[in-house]
This record gives structure tokens, C-alpha cells and sequence, in this order.
């Protein structure tokens, strides 16, 4: 006990000094727990120094406040081995968020205070916390009718402007844009990269501000991937937080996973529109895609070539027919109204002919006949005139002189009157044969 | 011809459906020919479009820098 000055003001009271009193603390809990404990815990915080040696806050919450909380350390020696084990079982690193199940020793030290100091860990209990959270997170999505959300997002055919989530430096990465770019077909894919961090504690919020990033340029995409490298297998709880699948699930585009793993699929390649299972694996997606959408295409060419082809044939076979047919006809016509045409001047000619000999006849028929009109004509004119010299002769006074008649001029006249005369008179009688000269001795007197 | 957005879906369903009229048999020389060219313009629009998306990119690219919320709606395929 304590000897300090002024101590009989305080005879009666135990005083210890501190050391005593922590002294006293750190034997009463060696005693009351002498042994190791298995404790069950939240991780709040985790750091490891320098020297590896690893420094932690364990909580307990109930709803969203703590009602326990006390710190814990690791030796380096432990640790090293502990967490290998833990990351072996889980395919997680030991971090803040765990739920784990330690072995510990608990100590009392004058200076540090009270800490659990960890012996040994049961990642199996880890193990089913995550599979215990991964499964509430689902039926919570479920619930929320998340789940399906992004795959009813209609794929457009040619995804062809991908907005890409990865970290810069994952190999994922760079195999994915190897196989984009070296494609055999020569397609082209236009893509952008939104850098994220895809693994530990800040893989969550950083991938959910890729995704609002994408957001903001939304019109530029077809797509988005989210990738990561395929070399570790580790740290994908990230993928199974609510926050991120919620993000995931409400995004306005499709969303295809590459994530790299083998073990189940995350919550966020749940509610992702297609899960691939590696960066590889989703741009041969994409290729792909493109290849058969190209074979349509290709297909629907070879058909029209063939089809084309077969109609033409058949129009060049009907028009080869209708020229034959045009031909024929158009030769039968032809020889047709040669014989019509022959027939024709046949019977021009001929008639012609006909005609010509009728008119012939006609004209020689009408000759003939003025002929015998003319010679009528002639032969009644020659009579006429005969007649007309007959008469004529037979009256011309040489003629009637002939006869016996005599012509009687007085005065140089004819005489027709015999009253014209007088006796004595001399008048001159002309005779066929010379003319006698006379002297009136009177007329008989006829008046 | 319209100078409507061709789409890789407009496309292949145009495509497709020129194929369905050649084969159902109905159709004339004159037209034939006027299909089987615009069939070729559609042929030859997806199959380089696969191979050339710089117009894209530049396209893409002028209006990712001109900010957020300034894309262009129709610059989606």
C-alpha cells in the first residue's frame, strides 16, 4: 500500500498507487481468464505497422450503433500465418467490415491498458457471415425487384460503343483491349475507360463513381463492361456489396461482367445484364456478336445474289421466248401479207389487164364503129353529092341544052317572061350547038 | 429513300424483309432492280460500319469535351 504524505487524513481507506492498482487489474484477469477464448467480432479498423505486427478495433453493433468495442493486436509472426489461412479459406484479406471468429488471449497491460491479443482465426465462420450477408443482399434485391432490372434492358444488336470500368493497370484490362483491337474480322469497337480501383476496401465506392460517371455521357455508349484481372482471385467481396449492385442494377444501360473468378457469381454479376467470367470472355462476346450479325447480313446477300440471279434468268427465258414468239408470228404475218400482197397485184394485174383489153375492145369496138359511121357518113355525103352532080349536071344549062332546050336573052339577059318582049325585038337564043340571033314577030300571048 | 438514321437493327430488318419479297416471287423486273440496289446500299452500310466507327469516335469523342448533358440524344446507333 501507498505511504504518502498526509496520509492520516486518510487512515481508514485503501490508496493504492496506479502501478499497484493496474498491477492488481492484470492479475485478476489472468486468473479470471486464464485461457484462450473464442470471441466472435466485427472488424472496425485494421492497420499493420512496420514491423507487420497488426493492430485492430473489434465491435460489436446491433442495428447501426456499437455496444461493445474493445482493441486487439496481432504478432507478426501470428499474423502472417493467420491471414494466409484466413485467405486461403475466404479468398479475402483481413479487413475492416469482416466478421471473424478469433482465438484470443485476453491481457491487461499497465501501460497499453486492456487488449485481446489473436492467436488464431476460423475463417469458416467468416466464410458463412459472407454467404449469410451475400444471401440477405439478394433477398433484399429480390425484394426491391432489382434483380432482373438491368436485363430487361434490351441489348442493342451491335454494341459497338463500350464505356469500360477497370483499373488502368489490370492485366484484365489490357487482355481485354488486346482482343478488342486485334480481332480477326477487322471490327472496330469504340471504347473509353473509367478508371476505378477494383479490389479492397475502396473498390465499392470507386466503381459506383465509374458508374455516375457514365452516367453523365450516357448517349455516348451502347454498353458497359466491368472488368478486372483474372490473377487474383481475392478481394471480390467488394463485388457482393448492396450499395454497388444497386448501382449496378438501376444503371440505364445494359451491363456486362468480366470480373474473373470461378467460384460463384457476385451479387453484382447477378444483377448484371450478362456475366461473362473473364475480361477475354467478354470481348469475344462482343466479337462475336458482331460476327453473326455480319453473317445475317451475309446470308441475306447470298440469298438476293441467288434470287436475283434465278429471276433474271427466268425474265431473259420469257423475253428469250416472246422475241422467238415475236419472231415467228411477226414472219408469219409477214409472209402472209406477201401472199396477200401477191394475190393482190394478181388480180391488179389481171384486172388491170382485163380492163385494159376491155378498153382496148371498147376504144376498137368505138373505132370500128365511127369507122362505119364515117364511111356511112362519107358514102351518104358522096351520095349527096353525087346526087347534087348528078342534079347539077342535069341542070346545068349545058346539059339542058343537050336536051333541046334553049336559053333566050334580050338585053343580055335571060328571058323567062315572054310579055317581056315586044315584036321586033332582037333577041339572042343560045343553043347546045351555037347561038341564033332573032328577030320577035310576036308572042302567043298566055297571059 | 428516306435519309431517315439507318440503325444495324433498321438495316437488317429492311435487308431481311427485301430478301422475304424477292422470295415470295412477286416481284416485278423494274422494281427488282431498285431493290436489289438499295439492298446493296444496306449490305454495304453494315459491313463497313462494323470496320469504320471513326465517324463514331470523332462524332463520340466532340461530345464527350463538349461536357456532360450536351450529348447529342441522336448520336445513339
Amino acid at each position: 500500500m501507498l505511504e504518502f504524505p498526509g496520509q492520516e487524513a486518510y487512515s481508514g481507506l485503501s490508496v493504492f498507487s496506479l502501478s499497484e492498482l493496474n498491477a492488481a487489474i492484470k492479475e485478476s484477469i489472468e486468473v479470471s481468464f486464464p485461457e484462450t477464448l473464442w470471441v466472435v467480432a466485427e472488424i472496425s479498423e485494421a492497420q499493420c505497422n512496420s514491423k507487420g505486427h497488426c493492430y485492430m478495433e473489434l465491435v460489436e453493433r446491433e442495428e447501426e450503433s456499437t455496444i461493445a468495442q474493445i482493441r486487439a493486436n496481432i504478432w507478426a509472426s501470428a499474423y502472417r500465418s493467420l491471414s494466409r489461412k484466413f485467405e486461403n479459406a475466404t479468398r479475402e484479406k483481413l479487413r475492416k467490415g469482416m466478421k471473424v471468429l478469433l482465438q484470443v488471449n485476453i491481457t491487461f497491460h499497465e501501460v497499453y491498458g486492456l487488449s485481446l491479443n489473436v492467436k488464431d482465426i476460423d475463417p469458416t465462420y467468416s466464410l458463412g457471415e459472407m454467404a449469410r450477408k451475400k444471401r440477405e443482399t439478394l433477398e433484399r434485391l429480390t425484394k426491391e425487384g432489382l434483380i432482373y432490372l438491368n436485363k430487361q434492358i434490351s441489348l442493342t444488336m451491335v454494341p459497338q460503343r463500350i464505356a469500360v470500368v477497370s483499373s488502368v493497370t489490370a492485366a484484365g484490362y489490357g487482355d481485354f483491349i488486346n482482343h478488342i483491337e486485334g480481332n480477326k474480322y477487322g471490327y472496330r469497337i469504340f471504347h473509353k475507360l473509367y478508371h476505378a480501383v477494383m479490389q479492397g476496401e475502396e473498390a465499392e465506392a470507386s466503381v459506383i463513381s465509374a458508374l455516375r460517371a457514365i452516367r453523365q455521357e450516357i448517349h455516348a455508349y451502347d454498353a458497359v463492361v466491368v472488368i478486372r484481372g483474372g490473377g487474383s482471385q481475392a478481394d471480390l467481396s467488394c463485388f457482393d456489396a448492396y450499395g454497388l449492385a444497386v448501382e449496378v442494377a438501376k444503371f440505364p444501360l445494359p451491363v456486362i461482367t468480366g470480373i474473373g473468378h470461378e467460384r460463384d457469381d457476385t451479387v453484382v454479376d447477378t444483377v448484371a445484364h450478362t456475366k461473362l467470367k473473364t475480361p477475354t470472355a467478354v470481348a469475344e462476346f462482343l466479337i462475336t456478336g458482331m460476327k453473326h450479325f455480319e453473317e445475317r447480313v451475309l446470308e441475306a446477300e447470298r440469298k438476293i445474289v441467288r434470287l436475283a440471279k434465278e429471276l433474271m434468268k427466268e425474265e431473259i427465258h420469257r423475253f428469250r421466248f416472246i422475241v422467238q414468239n415475236f419472231k415467228h408470228v411477226l414472219g408469219s404475218r409477214l409472209h402472209q401479207e406477201n401472199k396477200t400482197l401477191e394475190i393482190t397485184m394478181h388480180s391488179l394485174i389481171h384486172g388491170t389487164t382485163q380492163a385494159l383489153d376491155a378498153h382496148r375492145n371498147r376504144v376498137k369496138l368505138t373505132l370500128s364503129r365511127i369507122g362505119v359511121a364515117l364511111k356511112g357518113f362519107f358514102q351518104m355525103q358522096d351520095n349527096r353529092i353525087r346526087h347534087a352532080e348528078q342534079a347539077v349536071r342535069l341542070l346545068d344549062p349545058i346539059n339542058v341544052l343537050k336536051r333541046g332546050y334553049s336559053i333566050t336573052y334580050f338585053k343580055e339577059k335571060a328571058v323567062k317572061d315572054g310579055h317581056e318582049l315586044k315584036e321586033g325585038d332582037i333577041i339572042k337564043t343560045r343553043l347546045h350547038n351555037g347561038t341564033v340571033k332573032s328577030k320577035v314577030e310576036g308572042n302567043d300571048g298566055e297571059k | 429513300m428516306g435519309k431517315s438514321k439507318l440503325t444495324y437493327a433498321s438495316a437488317i430488318d429492311e435487308l431481311e424483309s427485301i430478301v422475304r419479297e424477292i422470295e415470295s416471287g412477286e416481284i416485278d423486273v423494274d422494281i427488282l432492280t431498285s431493290k436489289v440496289k438499295r439492298a446493296s446500299e444496306l449490305i454495304r452500310y453494315c459491313r463497313d460500319s462494323l470496320r469504320h466507327t471513326q465517324k463514331e469516335v470523332d462524332k463520340t469523342l466532340s461530345d464527350l469535351e463538349v461536357g456532360s448533358g450536351d450529348a447529342d440524344p441522336d448520336a445513339e446507333e
